[in-house]
């Protein structure tokens, strides 16, 4: 693991309100490269509020988002490092499967777009599925499209918002390898999700949100699924 | 990151997109021929009556037809939380802005030209003699109302009665440039000399700047909150 640069994600002091409503209270924390976190916690916790804030898709109240060592929000090009997998596709229904990815191609301004889409279609088993409308896809394959958009641009920063969702086990299996393998590529990983059996073997650090504070923030040795879910129970029944 | 080619690539994909879908030109073009439709059997319009009322008859469709269209600019972006990944991609975001303000641009000029030739019919009106300097009008027109309109429809966007907003939004801030449009229309139809036109013209010109420019700088702080 790399010492170098700065941390790949820093929130310092970060708070963010919406009108009356304090989503995320003075949050701070840092991953390192190469690392994938959970970031756990109940509804309503903060917890998507934070990955937007990452994603440089809303800005902090108060306190600093850094990215990289940079503002998102403010550096465009820090964007270029974040890929973000949520529980919504972010892909155009009535666009088919390649036409999704020339797009994002084309967002990110990437070389060799044809050869690129085709080896993400590929990648993805989606290669005879490609000029099919996206509207007609299972959850799954929506799924595998909506990743292989997100990873396009090899970013070295993945932000995943429960990404599990609506998933049969067979989907949720191939998705679990796929993040494994992007994790073991060296990106640095941040895993929003309830699934605490999935997560428990993919992740090395842990982060628990509760009513918009960080209470828990340890490294966490992957496979312990009976003791996060310990871990995870006996904040959520703190000062209940 | 090319701005330009960021600017193409939204433009691009809401042309496909639209044209696979036919959701806003479909809506648009019915609405424009049952207000003329209503107002040909309502004013028997033609002679002197086309001077006086036709412009405002033709305007007043084009602009609510505008409102239909505009209010399902974002919702294709909404549906799968597309607009994220708008946002995140790297470069100006200005460039989301101006893709999506020529989209609606291009769509209203598209539905002004289909109803043009139902409005000479309706109205008795040899539009050949009228079809240049009308042209014009029609393009800065539709220039005016998307460059406003977008920005509007990406604020309303997020409000629950966005289809209540966005007029209460764009009709107050629009009226100039209606207008000048209305105004215009009115000299073409009466044959004046095209000096006359170029008032109008320009105000519409100065608008569309303005509110081009206003738009592309505001439009990160409106998407970020």
């Amino acid at each position: 693991m790399s010492t170098s640069g700065p941390d790949p994600i820093l929130l310092e002091q970060v708070s963010k309100n919406f009108g009356s409503f304090l989503a995320l209270d003075r949050v701070s924390l840092s991953l390192s490269k190469g690392r994938f976190a959970l970031l756990a916690g109940s509804n309503g916790a903060g917890k998507s509020t934070l990955l937007r804030l990452l994603a440089g898709l809303c800005k902090p109240s108060s306190g600093r988002v850094l990215i990289q060592g940079a503002d998102p929000g403010r550096t465009p090009t820090v964007r270029a490092t974040i890929g973000l997998l949520s529980h919504q596709t972010l892909l155009y229904d009535d666009l088919s499967a390649r036409e999704n990815l020339l797009f994002a191609t084309r967002l990110y301004d990437l070389p060799e777009r044809a050869d690129r889409v085709s080896q993400a279609l590929l990648h993805a088993g989606l290669e005879d599925r490609q000029h099919h409308r996206v509207r007609t896809f299972s959850r799954g394959m929506k799924q595998r499209l909506a990743l292989a958009r997100a990873t396009l641009h090899q970013p070295s920063i993945l932000l995943f918002d429960e990404p599990y969702t609506g998933l049969d086990q067979r989907a949720s299996d191939t998705l679990s390898r796929q993040l494994s393998d992007l994790a073991a590529q060296g990106c640095t990983s941040l895993l929003v999700t309830h699934k605490m059996d999935t997560a428990a073997q993919l992740i090395d650090h842990l982060f628990i949100l509760k009513r918009g504070c960080i209470c828990h923030d340890e490294p966490w040795a992957p496979g312990r699924a009976a003791e996060l879910h310990a871990v995870y129970e006996r904040h959520l029944e703190e000062n209940l | 990151m090319s701005f330009t080619a960021r600017t193409l690539a939204i433009l691009h994909k809401d042309i496909l997109t639209e044209w696979r879908t036919k959701e806003r030109l479909s809506s648009m073009v019915f609405f424009v021929l049952l207000v003329l439709l209503v107002f040909n059997f309502s004013f028997e319009l033609g002679g002197f009556a086309l001077h006086e009322i036709g412009p405002g008859v033709l305007w007043s469709a084009y602009v609510f037809a505008s409102l239909l269209g505009l209010n399902r600019t974002f919702a294709t972006e909404r549906a799968n939380n597309c607009l994220d990944a708008l946002l995140l991609a790297p470069g100006d975001r200005g460039a989301v802005y101006l893709g999506k303000m020529l989209g609606n641009m291009l769509f209203l000029l598209v539905i002004e030209l289909l109803s043009l030739p139902f409005f000479a019919l309706f109205f008795n009106l040899p539009v050949g003699d009228y079809l240049l300097p009308l042209l014009g009008i029609l393009f800065l027109g539709a220039a005016s109302l998307a460059s406003v309109g977008t920005l509007f429809a990406i604020m309303a966007g997020n409000a629950h009665l966005r289809e209540l907003l966005l007029p209460l939004l764009l009709l107050p801030m629009a009226m100039p440039a209606l207008i000048s449009c209305v105004e215009a229309t009115a000299e073409v139809f009466k044959r004046s000399r095209i000096e006359m036109l170029f008032p109008h013209l320009q105000i519409l010109g100065v608008y569309v700047v303005i509110f081009t420019t206003l738009s592309l700088l505001l439009f990160e702080y409106v998407v970020e909150e």
